[in-house]
Formats: structure tokens, sequence, C-alpha cells
């Protein structure tokens, strides 16, 4: 395993030997050691319960390492409050989440209200973020998630986790409910993004090409633990066992899932 | 029919009288349960041992015969005895169970993805709460408390028997004279009442529920081809 | 199919006696009713005890409802006699109104009954029982109230309980307030059950009650003279088809000689042992035909 050394002096997530068991005893990931630098996107893939989510969800304290330690910014997350640490840290997840009985304004501008910003400056917030991620701001703010496409409810998840101009990224397969056409786009959007404003990210998804598209490093997880990590232009090189099951996929099932 | 009306219009002090003192005892009874039963239901959601407990003694509450709850009532020290404050204790116990299992059901119908965002952006519990689960409930939560207003409506009736008053007196005294006329005196403008705040609640409630919440027709977190 | 069964003999020999009493009384037994109300379960069974005693043959049919399903039952003939109240068979049934003297409205009764409907009175069984305001032995003692007319000083700070029907109906606490000229400062209408109990434990001042209650003595309750005779009288007598005297002659004697035979102060024991002691009536009315 080699630690990137990224583009910042401290890695915005580091985890060292991290584990995680179930109250009965199962380890659903053991063994993680992985530094995700500053301006770095890191997509770990792998087949459903390799412990991709958990690991996100360790960042974040959703939920505490059984065993090892993760550092967020440099300080532990035993020693962040939760609370603060979700509020420094943008979680996009699958399903979206928009809260229905809000409007787009409201609910991009969510965590910025919860961190005591001014009205004003929330609404020049939520005016020029979904301007970036291509949504009018004209058109869209006044909205109603249930008026929205999958696309466009996308965007905004994306939208909102950025508002309050978090440095880490957090996001749990968040394309994956999109049809391929949307989804290509907004992989490219997102890339540009989130280099753009030089966030760190730490994205999960169980599909490699998305992985190649989005990361500069892709990490393969199996049954908990981080098998591979490599670059993404030499990941095709790799010769672990699992990193090449995932790599037949790309011709083999190609375009079934994508 | 013409005697009702007869009736009813020679007697209408009296009538807006016990239609006032009916009100009074639901309004009470309900307001008491929404403050007793919403809280109750929330906390439910929260602990397992407290939701087994609450939604079991409310059931039981309301297996019990009203008459036969007004009459447990009576002796007990300071909350009973015959008159009002018997009457309202007793509704306030049946009008508990449905808004302390709409309650709960209400927030438990949110779509788990919405509480996982909202925990993962930064909420507390308390935000949470306020502006997630109760604005998404709402609607839920107001339908309880429409059917516990059409129960209480109905059981009022039976306050007239320990002296409460309310539009049961007519009914008592049309009963015991064998006076048709009179017993409608007192059902019909109850069953108008209970009409009336059926609707009324039932289209606050709709309007409460937005789309995507529980109870409400679409979703909004299952993606939808552009 | 065995003949000595015991069921099938105890049938054959009731159906035997059944049809060797019918043939004595020349007819058909004769059907006691009553009203639904405790001294009327005692009053149905004294008249069908004393008739047994007779030789009379008699179908029990007591607590049979209220006033007018007694009444109705006798006119249609399913039933023979029953006791009833000579004021709640001027007001009640006859519906008129005035005059409070207890021969006149005695007279009225039988004259209209027996025209109207071919039924007869007995004679009166000796006791009243009329609508009775009650209160507490304590209070009357201090505010010093023995008639209706003394609570004019007081009515206006008193709670009272009246039930449906005598809050209903014009002769009921309308008329009373009109009659007296007072109204007291708030009034519940209660189920007649509760009526004792929230006497006693102070959550009303005043009730209204029957003059014979059993409760009344026991709870230290006193009861107020009706001293403008506004409720006619309500004296106790027997009600009974003429037919059934010219088809059983015995029970005409029987009826005679239960005139004057209970007073009221009898009527009030004799309702305490079965409604308060929780006695059986039937037991009660027994033992008290014994010791007269």
């Amino acid at each position: 395993m080699t630690y990137s050394e990224g583009n910042r002096e401290r890695s915005a997530v580091e985890f060292e030997g991290v584990g995680y068991a179930l109250p009965d005893g199962r380890w659903i990931v053991r063994g993680l050691s992985l530094a995700v630098g500053g301006r770095e996107t890191v997509v770990l893939v792998g087949r459903s319960g390799a412990g991709k989510t958990t690991a996100l969800k360790l960042v974040n304290r959703l939920l505490d390492p059984s065993e090892g330690r993760v550092e967020v910014g440099g300080t532990s997350t035993q020693e962040w409050d939760p609370v603060a640490l979700r509020r420094c840290t943008g979680w996009v997840i699958q399903e979206v989440g928009l809260f229905p009985h809000l409007s787009v304004r409201r609910n991009v501008g969510l965590v910025p209200e919860l961190l005591g910003w001014e009205r004003e400056r929330i609404d020049a917030r939520v005016h020029e973020l979904l301007n970036l991620v291509g949504l009018p701001a004209v058109e869209f703010a006044a909205r109603r998630p249930h008026q929205l496409s999958g696309g466009e409810r996308q965007r905004v998840g994306v939208a909102r986790a950025l508002a309050a101009d978090p440095p880490l990224l957090l996001l749990d397969e968040p394309f994956g409910a999109l049809d391929p056409i949307t989804r290509a786009e907004i992989q490219r959007e997102f890339r540009d993004l989130v280099h753009r404003l030089g966030k760190a990210a730490l994205f999960v998804t169980h599909d490699l090409r998305e992985a190649l598209a989005l990361g500069d490093r892709v990490g393969v997880m199996a049954a908990g633990r981080l098998v591979a990590i490599e670059p993404a232009g030499r990941f095709l090189e790799c010769e672990h066992p699992e990193a090449r099951a995932l790599a037949a996929t790309l011709n083999g099932g190609a375009g079934r899932d994508g | 029919m013409g005697d009702l009306i007869r009736y009813l219009s020679a007697n209408r002090g009296q009538v807006v009288s016990l239609f006032g003192e009916h009100l009074v005892l639901v309004g009470i009874a309900v307001g008491a349960a929404v403050a007793i039963g919403v809280p109750l239901g929330i906390l439910a959601t929260r602990d397992r041992r407290i939701e087994v407990g609450v939604l079991g003694v409310t059931n039981v509450l309301q297996t019990i015969p009203s008459l036969a709850l007004f009459g447990f009532l009576i002796p007990v020290p300071l909350l009973g005895g015959i008159g009002a404050s018997t009457a309202i204790v007793a509704l306030t116990l049946y009008a508990l169970l449905p808004i302390v299992r709409n309650t709960h059901a209400g927030i438990r119908g949110i779509e788990p993805a919405l509480t996982e965002a909202a925990r993962g952006m930064g909420m507390t519990d308390r935000q949470l709460l306020a502006r997630v689960e109760l604005p998404l409930a709402a609607g839920v939560i107001v339908a309880g408390i429409r059917i516990a207003t059409v129960i209480s409506i109905g059981i009022a009736t039976i306050a007239a028997a320990i002296g409460a008053g309310g539009l049961g007196v007519y009914i008592f005294q049309g009963l015991a004279m064998v006076n048709d006329t009179v017993i409608l005196a007192g059902a019909v403008p109850a069953a108008l009442l209970a009409l009336t705040a059926d609707g009324i609640l039932g289209w606050l409630a709709r309007r409460l529920t937005p789309p995507g919440a529980p109870g409400a027709r679409s979703a909004t977190t299952a993606a939808r081809p552009t | 199919m065995r003949s000595t069964h015991p069921t099938w003999r105890a049938t054959a020999v009731g159906v035997a006696l059944g049809i060797a009493l019918a043939a004595c009384g020349g007819g058909g037994p004769v059907v006691v009713a009553s009203k639904n109300f405790v001294e009327q379960d005692i009053l149905g069974e004294l008249l069908a005890q004393e008739l047994e005693a007779t030789g009379v043959p008699v179908e029990r049919r007591l607590h049979l409802g209220g006033t007018f399903v007694c009444h109705n039952a006798l006119v249609e003939g399913e039933a023979d006699v029953y006791v009833e109240y000579t004021g709640t068979a001027y007001t009640a049934i006859l519906e008129r109104t005035g005059t409070a003297d207890p021969d006149s409205v005695l007279l009225v009764v039988e004259s209209e009954y027996a025209d109207r409907w071919d039924l007869a009175w007995g004679p009166p069984l000796g006791f009243e029982n009329t609508f009775a305001l009650v209160v507490r032995n304590a209070d009357a003692e201090s505010l010093e109230l023995a008639t209706i007319s003394d609570l004019a000083r007081v009515a206006p700070s008193m709670t009272a309980g009246f039930g449906p029907e005598f809050m209903a109906r014009e002769d009921g606490y309308a008329g009373l307030a009109r009659a007296y000229g007072f109204e007291f400062g708030d009034v519940r209408q209660l189920e007649l059950g509760l009526m004792y109990r929230a006497l006693e434990e102070g959550q009303i001042d005043v009730a209204v009650a029957n003059s014979t209650d059993g409760q009344i003595a026991g709870l230290d309750l006193v009861v107020l003279r009706d001293d403008r005779q506004y409720f006619p009288p309500y004296q106790a007598a027997p009600v009974v088809r003429r037919e059934i005297l010219e088809r059983h002659p015995a029970v005409w004697e029987v009826l005679v000689g239960l005139e004057g035979a209970l007073d009221d102060v009898t009527m009030r024991e004799l309702n305490h042992q079965v409604a308060v002691e929780g006695r059986d009536a039937a037991a009660v009315v027994r033992a008290w035909r014994e010791s007269r």
C-alpha cells in the first residue's frame, strides 16, 4: 500500500488500520489504511457488501470504528463533535434525500442555514451553486423536488453538499439511479466541478467505468479489505485478481448496468 | 323533520348553550390529547420499549366501553366526580390512541433516505424533528386528530349522563320521554358538528401533506427518467 | 324411551296440574306485571304471593318496563294487574293538570280508566311515592330547611341534580320553578343512578328522588315538604282488568285485603332491604308477609 502525497500538506481523510465490526462479531471493514489528499478524488469500487459504504460512514461518524483511527482534517473523528464534523463534510447519497416540503432553494441552503449564515449570504450562495451545477437559479430555485427529473435532483444534491463550501465530499453511489446518458453527462460535470473547486472527495461505486472516469486514484475493496489501490490511468495494469475481475466487466458485461 | 326544526327554533337559546358545552368538552379534550399524544408518539419512535408500552396502553383504553370508563372515573379524587372534568378526562383518554398512533406512523413512514440525508448533513436530533420529521408527518398527524375529534364528538354525548352537559342532554331526555324529536334535537346537531369537523380537518390534513411525504401520492426519491 | 325418565314424569305431572288449576280458576293464570324499579319489584312480588296464597294461579312478568309499557300491556290484555300511582295515571297517562286533592284524583282516574279501557282500581295500598326534593341532613339543619319554600332563600347558591325526565317534563323542574318562584344557581342533568352518590359527595346540594327510596334513611337525607302542593298525590294502588275480576273473584278480595297494608315508612324499609342491603325481593316480601 502506498500513501499518496496529495497536493495539500495535510490529507483530507486518513484511515489507519481501521476496522468495523457488527455487534454479532462480523467484520465489515478490516485493516483499512488509506489517505485521501486535499485535492484528490479517491474512488472505492467493489462488489456489494465489500464494505465501501461502511468505510464512507466511518468518515462522518455515522459509524464509529471498532479498531484503528480515522482522521479528518488531521484530527481523529473521535475528537470531533459529530454534528460539527458533518456540517464540514458534503454528503451525497444515491436516493439524494431532498426534502419534499422545501423548495430547491431551501434544500440547497440547508447547511448554511444550520450554520447560521444571514439570509442574503445564503441566497447568493444558492444562486451561485445552482448555476454551477447547470440548473439556472431563475428557473429552478423555486421549484419543489417532485417537479424535478432524476438528473436534476442529483445535481441539486451535489449543490446542497457544496453549499457550505466543505473541503471534503463523501459520495455513496450518487449517480446509480440515473439513466446512462444523464449519468455520463453528470459524471463529466462533476469531475470538472470538483477539480475546479479544489475539493477532496471520497467516492463509492460498484461501477468501474465510473470509477475510472472520476477518480484520481481507484481503490478496490473486497470482503472489508482494501486489496488494491492504483492511479486511475494505471488501474487496468493492476495484477490483483479482484481488480482483474472488475476490469473484465468493462468488456464482458459492459453497457448493461452502466 | 318539521317537528325537529320547530323544536330547535323554539328552544334555540338552550340548543346553542348545549352546543357550546359540547364544543368546550371536545375542544379541551382533543387539545389535551394533542399536547400529551404527539410527544408520546414522538418518543415512541425513538425507543422500542416506550413504543410497545404507549401503543399497548392506548389500545387497551380504546377497548373500554365509554360509559364504563365514565363510571370508573367518577370515584377518582380530584379528576373525578360528576360533571365536566370527569368527562374531559375520559374523552382525552379516548382521543389519545388515534393521535399517538398517527404521530408514530407519520414519523416512521418518512423515507429512511431523508432521515439519513438529514443526519449526514449535520442536523441535531432536535433539528431533525423540527425541520424534517414533524413537517413531513404533519398531514398524518392531523389525520389522527381528525379521527380523534370525530370520536370525541360522539362519545361526548354520553357525558350528559354524568352531569357534564352537552348535546347528550337532549338525547337522554328524549329517551326518558320516548320522544324522538327531542332525541334528534341532540343527535342531529352532534352529527352535523362531527361532519363539519371531519371535513375541515380532512382538508387541513391534505394541505399539510407535501408530495413525497408519507401518505402522499408521489415519491420524490424514486428517480424518474428525464 | 324409558317411561320412568325423571324429566318426562315431571312434565306429565306439570301438565296435569296446570290443567287442573286452570279448570279450577276458570281459564288461565293471572299475569302480574310491575315497572322497572326496586319498589315495583317488591309490589309485584307482593301481589303475586298474596294471590298464590289464595290458590289463584299466577304468572309473573315483573320489571316489564316503564309506566307506558305496563299500561299498554293491560290495555292489550298481555298483563292483568300491576301497581300504579294515581298521580302518574292522572298526569302522564290521562295528561291532565291541576288539582292536588288525593280523593278527586282517585275518582277521576277510576272513572276514566273504567270508561276508556275497562280497567278497575283496587283500594290504595296506604303509602304515597311522590317526587321528593332531598337535601343532606347537615344542610337542612344549618340552613333551616323543612319545606320546598324554605329553599327560596338559598336556591341561587345551590346546585341541583335532576334526571332527564324531570328536566324534560313541563310539570317537572319547569313547573316547580314556576310554582315556587325560584330557580337553582346551577342545574345538572344526570342519570338517576348517580343521584345519591353525587348528593352524598357534595357535588350536588339538592336532588329529586322518590319519596320512598331506601337510600333516604340510610344516607342521612331529609325530604323537604311540598308546602304549595305542587306535586299531585301519588297514591299507590293496583290497577286490574275487569275481565280478570269476573274470571277470578278471589282476586278482588286479595286487593281489598291489601288496603292500607303498607305505610310510607314500611315501604321505605322494604326498599332499603332490597336496594341497599341487596336482599332478594321475593324473600323480603315473604318475610314481611309472615310478620303481619
